[in-house]
């Protein structure tokens, strides 16, 4: 946990202890005005719903009438007698294999590509991010006409070129492969990350391994992979906690269907609290939910953290 | 790390035909889709459901970008995103500043107390408090209005701002507070003639990630906003091809007017693409160096 945010955490504020100690009580007051919004925001919107959400997860709740105390019901619930939890926690299971793998070898890749020295590399740069920029429900909604499987996109470029063919969003197999195709168009988000690191690594350790003979693909694995490390890492972990969250895609893209397969954990948790109207809100269910979710995240950094020890090229020597 | 610049390294891994093959390959993959949506928004209603598709529209249907806009009640939309969006920036990075400045440049107990909460709270998934401020916000009468997706935001609601801030705020000699503080000036005029003058670059990057945010949110409108003359434009363009809606959506209208839903996210970025990658650039550079 503490390896790969040490960076973050790094102090060089030291500095300013003696010179701005005039009237420490003072700066104290002024301080504290300045950050006031944020310690009321911090109460407000991240302590109390923690709490309070935590409590709801152990209640029966409509959002109507008070919440009824039930203990670990709901989640007795979740795991042995609701028919749709497993199917979402196989469903967010199999969205976050698919996407996140795929995200960081193409977010590399893309990036390497886009760190070597041609005439246009920049429109390469600019167009594979430009789809990160435009909002999500602008491109998701596009996908999903994209990937109609009469009139779409794909179909017509696969037909014209006689590949075979595919019901995308309306197969029960294909409908996950298909939101997470969508998601990679997204791609460029990963590689401005790699790209900024891929730049900090020193010249001269390319020129140093060249002079020893090494080839490109082993500069690959002996230089460029460790020291970027680092940001590996955080990739992993950023992609992965935002890949457990995923909601627009499949809220948009099919709502979950056909039959579960992409009736994601928080699509599950939507449906739940917020259902259409006539049906009545299991604000306590969806909590438990909702913890689930937060549980295998938090399991997702521990597990992160706890590997980076192992095999991240360590950087932290304090400079 | 300010600019990517990429003229810097002259180390090349695979030959010229190659690189460029790829390269057209890229190109074609992110911006055909972008082309074809307005090939559609240039269609006739009927002629989208050709079978076999063309490529091109046989008649170009420029009304489209008249007629769409209206169906789907795009001014209206419209206005409600740049109401919502403006505020939420404005609050984001004013209070964002204002709590990295203390951060990095007051000494004060609790100091890094507060740093670790705030910034910890990054690793906090948004769902956890989707359901108690749901209810909250009901509680006090804030359901279906914008208050929910505005006020937070000037109560420190992204704590990567407040992290980007402070770190930008660290940079800053401080022998610059130093000379003000000779000069009589308080901890206001410091930082609102000294220090927001010399970190604009900090605070354009962090409008441009609080304008995308806002812009894009669709989770949160959708959940807090019931009345579809309160939407944004996420939640109304949404709507408008959900087959929630009884009938067939006219894809047509629905592609050129999705063009316009892209165009400001889009004139920023041409405007501003040295902050949009800095923006994301420097949570990589940050861990690294």
């Amino acid at each position: 946990m503490n390896r790969w945010r040490l960076p973050f955490q790094r102090e060089n504020g030291g500095r300013s202890r003696n010179t701005l100690s005039r009237g420490a009580g003072s700066d104290t007051l002024a301080a504290y005005l300045f950050i006031a919004p944020a310690i009321i925001g911090f109460t407000v919107f991240v302590g109390y719903p923690l709490i309070r959400s935590f409590y709801l997860a152990l209640t029966k709740y409509n959002g109507l009438t008070d919440p009824v105390f039930v203990g670990l019901g709901n989640f007795r619930r979740l795991f042995t007698t609701d028919p749709a939890f497993w199917p979402a926690l196989r469903a967010t299971g199999y969205l976050v294999v698919l996407y996140v793998p795929l995200s960081l070898i193409l977010g590399l890749a893309l990036a390497m590509f886009c760190n070597q020295r041609f005439r246009g590399v920049r429109i390469v740069r600019t167009l594979s991010y430009l789809p990160v920029v435009l909002p999500a429900v602008a491109t998701i909604t596009l996908w999903k006409f994209i990937l109609n499987p009469q009139v779409g996109l794909l179909n017509t470029i696969l037909e014209r070129l006689g590949l075979p063919t595919s019901l995308w969003l309306q197969s029960p197999t294909m409908a996950m492969p298909s939101v997470v195709l969508m998601m990679l168009w997204g791609v460029g988000g990963t590689m401005i990350i790699f790209l900024a690191a891929l730049q900090a690594v020193p010249t001269e350790l390319y020129e140093a391994a060249k002079v020893d003979g090494a080839g490109p693909w082993s500069a690959f694995l002996r230089i460029t992979i460790p020291t970027i490390s680092p940001i590996i890492l955080l990739q992993v972990i950023l992609q992965t906690t935002a890949a457990l969250q995923t909601f627009n895609q499949p809220k948009i893209l099919t709502n979950g269907g056909p039959g579960f397969s992409t009736n994601v954990l928080m699509l599950s948790i939507y449906n739940n609290g917020f259902p259409n109207l006539g049906r009545v809100p299991q604000l306590g269910y969806a909590s438990a939910q909702v913890w689930v979710l937060f549980i295998v995240i938090i399991a997702v950094i521990a597990l992160a953290a706890k590997f980076t020890s192992l095999w991240t090229y360590s950087d932290n020597t304090p400079d | 790390m300010t600019t990517l610049p990429t003229e810097r390294r002259p180390r090349r891994l695979i030959g010229t035909t190659a690189w460029y093959a790829t390269a057209l390959f890229i190109a074609a993959v992110m911006i055909v889709p972008l082309l074809w949506m307005i090939t559609i928004g240039l269609k006739s209603g009927s002629a989208v459901f050709e079978i076999p598709p063309r490529l091109l529209p046989r008649e170009w249907t420029w009304r489209n970008f008249i007629d769409g806009p209206q169906a789907i009640n795009f001014p209206r939309l419209l206005l409600n995103s740049t109401i919502i969006t403006a505020l939420s920036v404005l609050g984001g990075v004013m209070t964002a500043m204002m709590t990295g400045y203390a951060l990095a440049r007051l000494r004060f107990p609790g100091r890094k107390l507060w740093f670790y909460l705030f910034v910890g709270s990054m690793l906090l998934p948004g769902v956890v408090g989707l359901i108690p401020l749901f209810q909250l916000y009901k509680s006090i009468g804030w359901y279906d209005t914008w208050l929910p997706l505005i006020v937070p935001a000037f109560l420190g609601g992204n704590p990567l701002f407040i992290f980007l801030a402070r770190q930008y705020f660290l940079a800053i000699p401080y022998s610059i507070d130093e000379a003000a503080k000779i000069d009589g000036a308080g901890h206001l005029r410091i930082f609102t003639q000294v220090m927001l003058p010399l970190t604009r670059p900090a605070w354009i990057t962090m409008a441009i990630l609080a304008f995308q945010a806002s812009w894009n949110d669709y989770l949160n409108p959708l959940v807090y906003l019931y009345s579809s003359g309160k939407w944004p434009l996420s939640v109304g363009m949404a709507a408008f091809i959900s087959p929630f809606a009884g009938k067939t959506p006219d894809w047509s209208y629905y592609m050129a007017t999705n063009l316009l839903y892209m165009l400001p996210p889009l004139i920023l970025f041409f405007a501003a693409q040295r902050y949009f990658i800095q923006g994301l650039g420097s949570l990589g550079s940050t861990t690294q160096k």
